[in-house]
């Protein structure tokens, strides 16, 4: 410290900062796209009440949720070599940044696969009964009917999700990974005004997530056109109603899934 | 390099003395978490002029913004401001001689303040409208009606999202490391670096930070068993 605020440094760092974008939305990216995979893997035996699996599904749930990201990144960065050497593969070459990207990706297929249970089972059940009703197999139900619906209603806590992510990965720049956090932290170790570069950082970080949000919204509006009268109401009072279906979404999740 | 189960066990006994500040840094930022959060609900939910555009601004950029530079912001920046008001007063107090787990407790109660206060403010609207309208009719004044009907029940409606973001401030705890203060993830690391056995330590602070977490939740549903027992539907 002992240097006085200066606002020029912030669209200094502001700028020298925006290439790290990248590394971050890689992150974030990857290991969405992975836990989403991890996530309906996950969510299936609740759903389904598969025997052994379910208790399995609950367990990895419950760790991934009840500790916190900081300590899972630690546990992967020195858990995963170690018990990798024991089947002989050898990763000590293998850079942080995926050994990060698979925590992140575990870490929120835990979140996604009870959004996922929780959307499926707020799909009215007289869909599905209506669809088999017509004829369709229990593939073609889920694929035409329930997924669609359940799309839409996951969305809202998609999008908090996904922010939540973002902002989570600003704990990568604890195992060395220079990504915003990272960078913003070595840029003024000459000029020493950490103060301006760590504004320029919440500034960016505080850009993307209202992006996202804002891109969230209109595919959510998209998904749920079909929906008219829904649809107007969140337009006549879009805070609380956001608010609310936020909200609901997240309680939502603590009902038992559903069966398809 | 062997997977060493009694470590564990050692470093779960030593972990057990950086509880205390965990629970403290937690306990305190969620409390004022809450008064910060019913304060801004209350601007944001009766639109005070002013004060209500402030608000929102406050809430939306904190909840968009990672809380690690939050704490970095309050860690750099509120010493900065500090010493520049005393200096211009003449006072000879200087930031250093705050301790650094206040500006933990600063920083984290700022950042818990914008997701409580969504809480409140959810718990609030939850509240049927014909309620405060009945105490309005016995004669109540609005804090009146507030503290005695609204809140009871804005309580008993947010509180599995009071208990949700609890249980998150104590997983963000471990940030406090980045201000050198000694929690759990702190400790762990200590007490790995005489020996190099960081996977053993991390996984007996993973194991500590999961029982509390689970006892969090136990606390929460027995505690909404009983604050929902006047609810009983169509029986009352």
């Amino acid at each position: 410290m002992g240097t006085s605020f200066d606002i020029s440094y912030v669209f200094d760092y502001f700028v020298k900062l925006l290439p790290y974008i990248r590394i971050t939305l890689t992150i974030v990216g990857c290991s969405l796209l992975i836990g989403l995979g991890i996530g309906l893997l996950v969510a299936l035996p609740r759903m389904y009440r598969i025997p052994v699996l379910q208790r399995f599904s609950q367990v990895y749930v419950s760790f991934f949720r009840g500790t916190p990201i900081l300590i899972q990144l630690f546990l992967f960065y020195y858990g995963m070599p170690e018990m990798l050497k024991l089947i002989h593969i050898d990763v000590t070459k293998v850079p942080a940044l995926y050994f990060v990207i698979f925590a992140y990706a575990l870490h929120t297929g835990a979140f996604l696969s009870e959004s996922i249970r929780g959307a499926v089972g707020a799909v009215d059940r007289g869909q599905v009964e209506a669809a088999y009703a017509v004829g369709m197999t229990g593939y073609q139900a889920f694929g035409r009917i329930v997924l669609p619906q359940a799309l839409g209603i996951a969305i809202p806590v998609f999008a908090n999700l996904v922010i939540a992510v973002l902002k989570d990965t600003s704990l990568a720049f604890s195992l060395g990974i220079m990504e915003l956090t990272g960078k913003s932290q070595t840029l003024p170790t000459m000029s020493q005004h950490f103060f301006e570069a760590y504004l320029s950082l919440a500034l960016i970080y505080f850009i993307i997530s209202i992006a996202l949000e804002k891109l969230f919204f209109a595919v959510e509006r998209r998904l749920l056109r079909y929906e008219g009268d829904r649809d107007r109401d969140g337009r006549a009072a879009s805070g609380r109603k956001w608010l609310n279906r936020r909200f609901s979404g997240r309680l939502e999740l603590q009902k038992e899934g559903a069966r398809p | 390099m062997k997977l060493d189960p009694a470590f564990i066990w050692t470093a779960f006994i030593e972990l057990l003395s950086a509880i205390p500040t965990t629970l403290e840094i937690a306990g305190v930022s969620v409390l004022c978490g809450i008064l910060i959060g019913t304060a801004v609900a209350l601007v944001r939910i009766y639109r005070v002029p002013v004060l209500h555009p402030i608000a929102s601004a406050y809430v939306t950029f904190i909840r968009g913004t990672p809380m690690l530079t939050h704490l970095l912001l309050i860690l750099f920046g509120l010493p900065m401001l500090i010493d520049a008001v005393a200096e211009s007063l003449g006072i000879p107090f200087r930031s250093v001689s705050i301790p650094m787990i206040g500006f933990v407790y600063i920083s984290f109660s700022i950042t818990e303040g914008a997701y409580m206060s969504e809480v409140v403010r959810s718990g609030m609207l939850a509240v049927n409208r014909g309620q405060i309208e009945a105490a309005y009719a016995v004669g109540m004044t609005t804090p009146q009606a507030l503290r005695r009907i609204v809140f009871p029940q804005a309580f008993a409606a947010a509180l599995p999202n009071l208990s949700n973001s609890a249980i998150g401030m104590l997983h963000a705890t471990t940030l406090a490391f980045a201000a050198s203060v000694v929690d759990i993830n702190a400790k762990a690391q200590i007490v790995a670096a005489t020996n190099w056995k960081f996977f053993e330590a991390y996984l007996a602070a993973a194991l500590l930070f999961w029982g509390l977490t689970f006892l969090i939740e136990r606390l929460t549903a027995l505690l909404e068993k009983r604050i929902n027992s006047y609810n009983r539907g169509g029986v009352a």
